[in-house]
């Protein structure tokens, strides 16, 4: 009886308030996180100090950022590859493959760009974050910084926060690139669309709203992902096994929030200035 | 100097401490000694604020750490030195970054003046010569009097120690001991230090306290510990096994 039984393991409206309770839980500690990182930054700032050390706000750009340009650039090559490929053949039996600069640039400075950054931000930096600042709290180095009488949430979370906020706007910008690439590319190869004549269609059909749309949502992102993981990080209890459940947790919220986040995003934005 | 009136704590519904009440005076070691998980680091944490007591005040000169507000705590904790049983010095830095940390972060001290009160630190502890090294490149002794020198870098006017000599050979052992008395008799420090290792204890203390079951069972000068007729400490200072601590469960390993 495999209906009863996936009945018997279906949770009970008790079991749906308590899961509703833990999400609300976790999105008001999230929130409060950001706004206490953000006001021990500002005291240290109202202090005539910087919040925290250049230094350490630069490492975690390379590690984040730099280091980042790899993968970004390599996995949006090849999907703005296939993208024009697919969408190119289809086009063409109508005779509109000139379409496809268009569209594969839309694609991924509105949408794509952003939402691929951000994922693999999540998983390459937000999965580092987490077991690192974990690894510290296990090994009593957080508390030994707040033992110290200095703001953990300045000193360790802010300066990967703000790296994260600020650069994944820049590595959309490499994965929008990269993606535009690969399609003039295949347009050249495939559909005898020049290289001057596709940077036309491309100027034709973007509009500045779509760029800085993208631009303001890598924002957001990179804010949600450090954020979380961060907090993942700081909150880990359990030792090593408490890493690794916090690890994959934090890559497992960091990836949804941003799918969910892109989705309210583009519904907000849709009503409020449509096309 | 820290007073801890009637603290109650519990984790998770299991009493830690139960109706603790401490006196610390100025610039003596007092050494709080009780079994493994009786509570004693709890007491630390609740001194430096990182816990909060379920009822009961702890205070540290006129400021009562559990009602400071996170700004005034920050500032409070300053004059506070932490020595952490893993010494919990920063991984990511060198032993020099580590003890520099409080000075680069809490003071306005010039860069030069730093490197000299770091060597300085470093210099007392005799780790002067491995101040480029990272922590995972020394060993657990090693670690601990660098984590000294940390907690004494601010010159702290109270300095806490949470089994300083845990885990190290006797005579390391001896020579993290003599260096707390030497550096806490030279800065002044009011120093409490928990420990479970009896020699340690004895060589440390100017008094004792004995922490059982979440309270304070016996206090006083060493002299007067060693001649307790408390069972409790009696039993633990000789580490017997016949005596009240342990007792029904030390059946149950025994018929294992």
């Amino acid at each position: 009886m495999p209906n009863a039984e996936a009945r018997r393991n279906m949770p009970g409206p008790l079991e749906v308030v308590e899961i509703q309770r833990t999400f609300l839980r976790e999105v008001g500690s999230i929130f409060w996180f950001i706004l206490n990182t953000l006001q021990e930054s500002m005291e240290r700032v109202q202090q005539g100090r910087a919040p925290f050390r250049a230094a350490s706000f630069f490492r975690e750009s390379v590690r984040a950022g730099v280091d980042s340009v790899p993968l970004v650039g390599l996995v949006s090559f090849f999907l703005g590859l296939t993208m024009a490929l697919l969408t190119g053949y289809q086009l063409q039996r109508f005779g509109t493959e000139r379409l496809i600069p268009g569209l594969v640039a839309i694609a991924f400075t509105r949408e794509l760009g952003p939402l691929l950054t951000g994922i693999m931000l999540a998983a390459r930096i937000g999965a580092a974050f987490t077991a690192e600042l974990g690894t510290m709290q296990v090994n009593e180095e957080v508390e030994a910084v707040e033992a110290m009488g200095i703001g953990p949430l300045r000193f360790l979370a802010a300066p990967r926060m703000l790296a994260l906020f600020l650069l994944a706007p820049c590595l959309s910008t490499v994965s929008n690139l990269a993606a535009v690439l690969a399609s003039s590319l295949v347009c050249k190869a495939y559909f005898s669309i020049a290289f001057l004549y596709f940077l036309d269609l491309v100027k034709d059909s973007l509009l500045i709203r779509d760029i800085i749309t993208g631009i303001l949502k890598s924002f957001l992102f990179g804010l949600l992902i450090a954020s979380i993981a961060c907090y993942r990080g700081l909150t880990v209890k359990g030792g090593a096994a408490g890493v690794g459940t916090n690890t994959t947790s934090s890559v497992v919220t960091a990836i949804t929030t941003v799918i969910g986040f892109d989705t309210v995003y583009n519904v907000v934005y849709t009503n409020f200035f449509p096309t | 100097m820290v007073q801890l009136r009637d603290v109650n704590m519990q984790f998770e519904g299991k009493k830690v401490l139960e109706g603790v009440l401490l006196n610390v005076q100025p610039q003596e070691r007092l050494v709080i000694m009780g079994q493994s998980g009786s509570g004693k680091s709890t007491i630390l944490r609740l001194i430096l604020g990182i816990l909060r007591p379920d009822s009961g005040s702890v205070f540290f000169k006129q400021y009562e750490i559990n009602r400071l507000k996170r700004r005034k705590l920050q500032q409070v904790r300053q004059q506070i030195g932490m020595v952490y049983q893993y010494s919990a010095l920063l991984s990511s830095l060198t032993v020099r970054q580590n003890v520099a940390l409080p000075l680069e972060e809490l003071t306005d001290k010039s860069g030069s003046e730093i490197d000299k009160i770091v060597d300085e630190k470093l210099e007392l502890v005799g780790m002067l010569d491995t101040k480029d090294l990272l922590p995972d490149e020394l060993s657990g002794g090693m670690r601990k009097r660098v984590a000294l020198a940390r907690g004494l870098v601010l010159d702290p006017e109270l300095v806490l120690l949470d089994e300083p000599s845990a885990g190290l050979d006797p005579v390391i052992a001896t020579v993290v001991d003599e260096l707390i008395i030497n550096l806490t008799q030279k800065s002044k420090a009011t120093s409490i230090i928990v420990t479970h290792e009896m020699e340690s204890a004895f060589r440390i203390a100017t008094r004792m306290a004995m922490l059982y079951e979440g309270k304070i069972i016996e206090e006083g000068e060493p002299e007067k510990f060693k001649q307790s007729k408390n069972p409790v400490v009696a039993q633990f200072l000789s580490g017997s096994t016949e005596g009240p601590i342990l007792e029904g469960s030390l059946d149950a390993i025994r018929k294992k």
